[in-house]
């Protein structure tokens, strides 16, 4: 049966080859074939030749390893010959190209397994090259197209853009006589607090150790860094403060939640999940939005309950709280899963050396969650930085690198300076990425060993559990106000004027808003599954298995998280507009992009799940005959489910509540329900706006709900075993 | 059994997510790029329909985000008709070709001195005046009189009391611009932007916004076009228009075929329709509350009225030409909006 495999792989290639149109929209079949391009074309004829040497290898009587080496060349060759004749024909590719790209790829790649230049066998070598194709055309050539735009103009090579958007005052503002005061000075008392801080324990007598004074460099340099940021202005400036102080907020409360979610002993903690969830499912302009009536000028808290007169809200400090408000909530998921498996094993076995609660902290829990909160962080500063709705509704018109990336091609209309705007952002993720891999290093945080483990959690001290279920009672009595909000603007005349009851709004849907709705719904839906299984797959590929490139797909996957959804939605218009990858009016362009966007998330999902599992499980299942698909689905799927349905959900959510990438590409008949929203909030038809988002927001509830149930059922078996 | 039950699930969402929609025949089809109100897109949606069986898509773009799509759609484009919107983008649009442009039947029946202003670029679709929608209440609490003028804008008593949106993204903020640089000359007026700009408590993207702002009393005075505010008033926002007295502007809403239509023969007929009197009626019902192009289309009384204001003689050629906004715009988003408020 597996030794078939290259068999069935060139016979579905063939068999696409000859009776599938090559191309869409050319009439005439069977002319229309690859096979009768064959009569015109000698790549084609390279192509058939190809398939036809896989069928001979998959059948015939051959040394393993010899025949491998050929099935590479051969799949190799064959699928460059079919990307290339997609490419040079510039007809849209159809069905025949599609396959039969798609089974001469599989055919190098199980024969990559076979000659053994690529370990773990045919099934590994195939999904590397399937995940690097994919990854190639729907996240790194869109890119790839927009930062040509951003260093060609009219097809010649120049600096001119970079140099003047770096140095545009919007983009970063050091020196103007309306400061308030000079960044220089404030940098300088940064590195001279971070100098006093850094040197405290050198005063206090003890003997300077080389981490001493590595932390003490650190420590003078970001004081100088955060001191040059607080006096300065501009994009560059506004955006990084606000990820790094909404990253902070934002993973402390998720690390809070996580511990209540695991170990509080009272009632409040049944509301953690569905609470903490609401955001999430909400497009993030619509809580911007309700922010507003709440805490404007004439909020409902703020004018009407505290009878202030203030527009302090619109501003940075708005965009924060709001952003708080919606990224905890990923903070928290990735989260929970880490404090929920930490091994109270370990936490026992400490107590019992007589570790005090602040050694037990500092070596023990402090060590296992650091991967989860620097996950956590990461997520949250990509989030906030590349976030654009919070910043343009409340921001005050204040200056954020993602509000310049979209004010840049859907105003200046120039896609140079907009592909700056997005090279700095890539840099600034980049960075953090790298700081991440930095401080987590290659220590190993296994938890899930598959030996018995018979420690139960310790419930958290009844001060620090009732503290922490304080914050959370706020977080959550902030977040049903802004729904109680948003779920009544659809219920009356206008929202925050003419507060009398009418149904007009639900009835205007039915034959706008309902059929948009349900369409959206589809589309997510067609693209989180194999977004999540693509994910999933990524993250085993690049934790599991060594091979060249390794680093570079998890990267390029993880750009497509990265890159600001409004820079993907113009890639893919530049990428995808014209010639063999004709995509656009499509809905397959709108799941595409759903897709590629939702699975990074999958990815690190399925990262830090399988980086708790010990690999002598896998070991073991090889050890017992067991190939690769065997072992995935049988031992480290059936583990990391939970975080696989994580993925998937994420996926779907993401997909129904984006908008800044989507805008670019929703096509008459295929319009999406968030873009629909945003248009009808911005010629104020709040009601109407309100009434869809509400039923948005119910409708992705009761798809949240029962499957975290279903996720939550089946716990990590180790923690189900000792936690109960 | 839950897998069992999982799976069946995920079997019938499959199903559902994977059954093929009915794509529609390319013939008897016509795909809008509509930038106005949606409830006019909708409306023009549904009786272009039943007048004529073409099957009729939009997707609504406001008129910054509708040029750069079309533009990226150069070499493919979806859409047919570019309807609505800022005149301002249609004529950049227009001379860099990716419009064409053609006198359609009802050419003759048009307002003469819209189709004088703009003849060769594109097709007027209405017009409407340009200024303040005011929140008398808010005013009133704050002891502030009514601003009567741009000048009076910048008057710091009006610190964070100004919403107007950001020329970057919007026509209307760019006509705010050209008209108070048309009324003081450059250097002059971009001073007074700069006082404005210390007044302002948000910018937002897109033109409709500020009036919505005002009259929610968010701000007591929004940048805005005419049409906006009467429709919130009309919609119970306490909210009304203010010309401006040194010199009140105006735009001419527009109407352009896409070059290298799709479906050309149904956007040709599609644009003819729009111009009858009795389409065009559905704007003032739907939002856009203006003088519509043909003069055979009676105007509605809450309109405010062009001949009580003081327009300036705006300068549509100047101002549409690509280069003199880029500059403009340019120099606005260098000079004034990064200094800190």
């Amino acid at each position: 049966m597996r030794h078939a495999a290259p068999a069935w792989w060139a016979g579905l290639g063939l068999a696409a080859f000859a009776l599938a149109p090559w191309a869409r929209g050319v009439s005439g079949w069977p002319g229309s074939t690859g096979l009768a391009l064959a009569g015109r074309t000698w790549a084609a004829v390279g192509i058939g030749l190809a398939l036809l040497a896989g069928l001979g290898l998959g059948l015939g009587p051959w040394g393993r390893v010899q025949a491998g080496r050929i099935l590479v060349a051969a799949g190799g060759v064959g699928s460059a010959l079919a990307l290339g004749l997609v490419f040079a024909r510039g007809e849209p590719f159809g069905a025949g190209a599609l396959l039969s790209t798609l089974s001469l790829l599989t055919l190098a790649g199980l024969g990559l397994g076979q000659a053994g230049l690529v370990r773990g066998g045919g099934f590994v070598g195939a999904a590397i090259l399937g995940a690097s194709l994919l990854v190639g055309l729907f996240v790194v050539y869109p890119l790839a197209a927009v930062l040509h735009a951003s260093v060609a103009v009219g097809g010649r090579l120049t600096t001119g853009p970079l140099v003047k958007t770096v140095t545009s005052p919007v983009f970063l503002l050091l020196a103007h006589e309306a400061l308030p005061v000079a960044p220089g000075v404030v940098a300088l008392a940064g590195a001279v607090l971070g100098l006093a801080l850094g040197s405290a324990p050198v005063l206090a007598g003890r003997r300077p150790t080389g981490a001493a004074i590595r932390r003490l460099v650190l420590l003078v340099g970001g004081g100088a860094l955060v001191g040059l940021l607080l006096g300065a202005r501009g994009a560059l400036r506004n955006s990084l403060l606000l990820a790094g102080a909404v990253g902070v907020a934002s993973t402390a409360l998720g690390l809070a939640f996580a511990l209540l979610d695991a170990r509080s002993r009272l009632p409040t903690r049944r509301w953690l999940a569905p609470l903490s969830a609401l955001p999430i499912i909400t497009p993030a302009f619509v809580l911007g939005l309700a922010f507003i009536y709440l805490f404007g000028r004439r909020g409902s808290v703020t004018h009407g309950l505290l009878g202030l007169d203030t527009g302090a809200f619109f501003g940075p400090l708005g965009v924060a709280v709001a952003q708080v408000m919606a990224f905890t909530p990923i903070a928290f998921l990735v989260l929970a899963g880490v404090v929920r498996s930490l091994d109270a094993a370990l936490e026992e076995a400490a107590q019992t050396l007589r570790a005090t609660p602040g050694a037990l902290l500092r070596t023990v829990t402090w060590p296992l969650l650091r991967p989860g909160l620097a996950n956590a962080l990461l997520l949250v500063m990509i989030e906030s930085l590349a976030d654009f709705g919070n910043p343009l509704l409340l921001g005050g018109g204040v200056p954020f690198l993602s509000t310049e990336v979209f004010l840049a091609i859907e105003g200046r209309f120039d896609p140079h300076e907009a592909a700056v705007y997005g090279l700095v952002l890539l840099t600034l993720v980049l960075a953090l990425f790298l700081l991440q891999r930095r401080w987590l290093g290659d220590v190993s945080f296994v938890t899930i060993t598959g030996r018995p483990s018979g420690g139960r959690p310790v419930p958290l001290p009844r001060a620090l559990d009732a503290g922490l279920t304080g914050l959370f009672v706020v977080y959550a009595a902030l977040a049903m106000l802004l729904y109680g909000s948003l779920f009544l603007g659809g219920f009356v005349r206008v929202w925050g004027i003419d507060h009398r009851f009418t149904l007009d709004h639900y009835r205007g849907l039915a034959t706008a808003g309902l059929p948009v709705l349900l369409e959206t719904a589809r589309l997510a839906a067609v693209a989180a599954i194999p977004a999540a299984l693509l994910g999933f797959l990524i993250a085993y590929l690049t934790t599991r298995h060594r091979f060249a490139g390794r680093t570079a797909l998890e990267f390029s996957a993880l750009l497509s998280y990265a890159a600001p959804g409004t820079v993907m939605g113009i890639g893919y218009i530049l990428a995808f507009n014209q010639g063999g990858l004709r995509l656009t009016g499509t809905a397959a362009i709108l799941v595409l992009a759903f897709m590629f966007r939702g699975m990074p998330v999958g990815i690190r999902s399925g990262m830090a799940a399988l980086a708790q599992i010990d690999r002598t499980l896998e070991e073991a299942s090889s050890l017992l005959r067991a190939d690769v698909p065997a072992t995935l689905r049988r031992v480290l799927v059936p583990l990391v489910l939970p975080a696989l349905v994580t993925g998937l959900l994420y996926c779907f959510i993401r997909a129904m509540t984006g908008v800044s990438q989507v805008i670019f590409l929703v096509s008459p008949g295929h319009d999406l329900a968030t873009v629909l929203i945003l248009s009808w909030a911005e010629y104020g038809h709040l009601g109407r706006g309100a009434a869809l988002a509400s039923l948005l927001v119910l409708f992705l509830a009761a798809v949240l709900l029962p499957a975290e149930r279903l996720g939550r059922r089946r716990r990590l078996p180790s923690v189900a075993a000792g936690g109960g | 059994m839950v897998t069992r039950l999982g799976a069946s699930a995920l079997l019938i969402v499959g199903l559902w997510a994977g059954w093929p929609t009915s794509p529609a025949a390319a013939q008897g089809r016509v795909n809008l790029l509509c930038s106005p109100d949606p409830a006019w897109c909708e409306a023009v949606k549904r009786d272009f329909n039943k007048a004529t069986g073409i099957q009729t898509e939009f997707v609504r773009l406001s008129s910054g985000a509708a040029l750069a799509r079309i533009r990226a759609e150069k070499a493919n484009p979806t859409f047919d008709v570019w309807f609505g919107g800022s005149g301002d983008s249609h004529w950049v649009a227009q001379a860099e070709g990716l419009l064409e442009f053609l006198r359609p039947k009802a050419w003759g029946e048009l307002r003469p001195n819209l189709t004088r202003a703009v003849d060769g670029h594109y097709i007027p679709l209405y017009t409407g005046l340009h200024g303040f929608g005011v929140n008398d209440k808010l005013l009133q609490e704050k002891q502030l009189p009514v601003p009567a003028t741009w000048k009076e804008l910048g008057d710091p008593k009006y610190k964070g009391l100004i919403a107007m949106p950001n020329p970057n993204t919007s026509g209307t903020g760019y006509v705010m611009m050209t008209t108070i640089v048309q009324i003081y000359g450059e250097e002059p007026g971009f001073e007074l932007l700069k006082a404005i700009h210390k007044n302002v408590a948000q910018y937002t993207r897109s033109g409709g916004d500020p009036s919505l702002l005002a009259g929610r009393g968010e701000v007591a005075v929004g940048v805005s076009f005419a049409n906006d505010v009467v429709e919130r008033a009309r919609k119970a926002f306490p909210i009304r228009f203010v010309a401006p007295k040194d010199g009140t502007g105006y735009e001419i809403g527009a109407l352009s075929l896409v070059k290298g239509a799709p479906n050309r023969a149904n956007a040709l007929r599609l644009i003819d329709w729009a111009l009858e009197p009795e389409s065009q009626k559905l704007g003032p019902q739907n939002g856009e509350v203006s003088v519509q192009s043909n003069a055979r289309t009676p105007v509605a009384p809450d309109v405010p009225r062009f001949e009580d204001a003081k327009l300036v003689d705006y300068d549509f050629g100047k101002y549409g030409t690509p280069a003199v906004r880029d500059a403009l715009i340019k120099r606005w988003t260098e000079q004034i909006f990064p200094i800190p408020r």
